[in-house]
């Protein structure tokens, strides 16, 4: 990808997440110090009523449009700001896909940026899915 | 601990009230163990344990939320008492935004504050009465001092009492 390259309506390649992963889920409750039990005990969302699948953290999902977005643009010192809204819950074993799409293109003191539409979603089959979290990206373009 | 469930309802004036307040803050450092596990976690690639030279390595941007929220210098739960909330009136994150103006390196220590920036109370047709927290945090380098990030997200409080 060059910069001369990108311009608005520009769509980054799809980032997939083929398999959630509940053991993931664990390691991140540890770094996070998140004593919250869904995220790793299938027994306490039994008693809840919660099914059998631990629910990823949400930082975890935000962390997968980091990477969409970063490995387009370059890499992890790429990213300027990332907002997003958090609009339902992710469970291990679903598949994952992160689209984006280039909104804008601009300089700023001396760096070229783009801003980007971005959206994670739950896959329902390959193609249709739902979102679980959107919202917008600006990365420094190489 | 006390039941604040039992206590008296959480008014908009004691949300309100809530605002301006500041956390305790607190240092957070990118340990290379703590970089290398995060990325994998995350499902990117770790950076290297055994590199030499070179300078500093480029940690995850995830790091932002990871230090703003770990050294903010009040746990989870203290954080839901001042709403007059625990976790299991199932507060839930809304929004978040991260702003870099610098990335952040692996080993660096970053210097932590912030607090309380907004509160409202609002009504869903759906969901019945909530509140809706902002809370930010800044991230200084220790070192040189550079204001490196600003974390702001916001946590949704639903009131079912209210």
């Amino acid at each position: 990808m060059t910069a001369a390259a990108v311009e608005v309506g520009t769509e980054l390649p799809v980032y997939d997440v083929p398999s959630v992963s509940a053991e993931k889920m664990k390691t991140m409750a540890a770094l996070l110090s998140d004593p919250t039990p869904i995220h790793w005990d299938v027994e306490t969302l039994q008693a809840l009523g919660m099914g059998d699948r631990p629910v990823n953290q949400g930082p975890l999902n935000m962390s997968y449009v980091m990477n969409a977005v970063t490995g387009w643009a370059g890499g992890p010192d790429r990213l300027r700001r990332l907002r997003v809204r958090f609009l339902g819950t992710v469970l291990a074993g679903q598949h994952l896909r992160v689209r984006a799409t280039v909104t804008g293109v601009r300089e700023e003191v001396g760096a070229r940026l783009a801003d980007c539409d971005v959206v994670l979603e739950v896959l329902r089959d390959d193609t249709a899915g739902e979102a679980v979290l959107s919202g917008t990206a600006t990365v420094v373009l190489p | 601990m006390t039941d604040l469930r039992s206590a008296a309802p959480f008014t908009e004036a004691d949300l309100a009230g809530q605002v301006g307040r500041a956390f305790p803050g607190g240092s957070y450092t990118v340990h290379p163990w703590r970089a290398w596990l995060l990325a994998d976690t995350v499902l990117a690639h770790p950076p290297s344990l055994r590199s030499s030279g070179g300078g500093a390595q480029v940690a995850h941007p995830l790091f932002a939320w990871m230090a703003a929220t770990g050294a903010m210098g009040v746990t989870w739960d203290e954080l839901f008492s001042w709403f007059g909330a625990t976790a299991a009136d199932g507060p839930v994150f809304g929004e978040h935004e991260t702003t870099l103006h610098r990335p952040l390196l692996v080993g660096a220590t970053y210097r932590v504050s912030g607090g309380i920036v907004s509160a409202e109370r609002k009504v869903g047709r759906r969901t019945g009465v909530f509140d809706v927290v902002g809370y930010a945090m800044d991230l200084h380098d220790t070192e040189d001092g550079t204001h490196v990030a600003t974390c702001w997200n916001s946590i949704v409080f639903p009131r079912r009492n209210a």
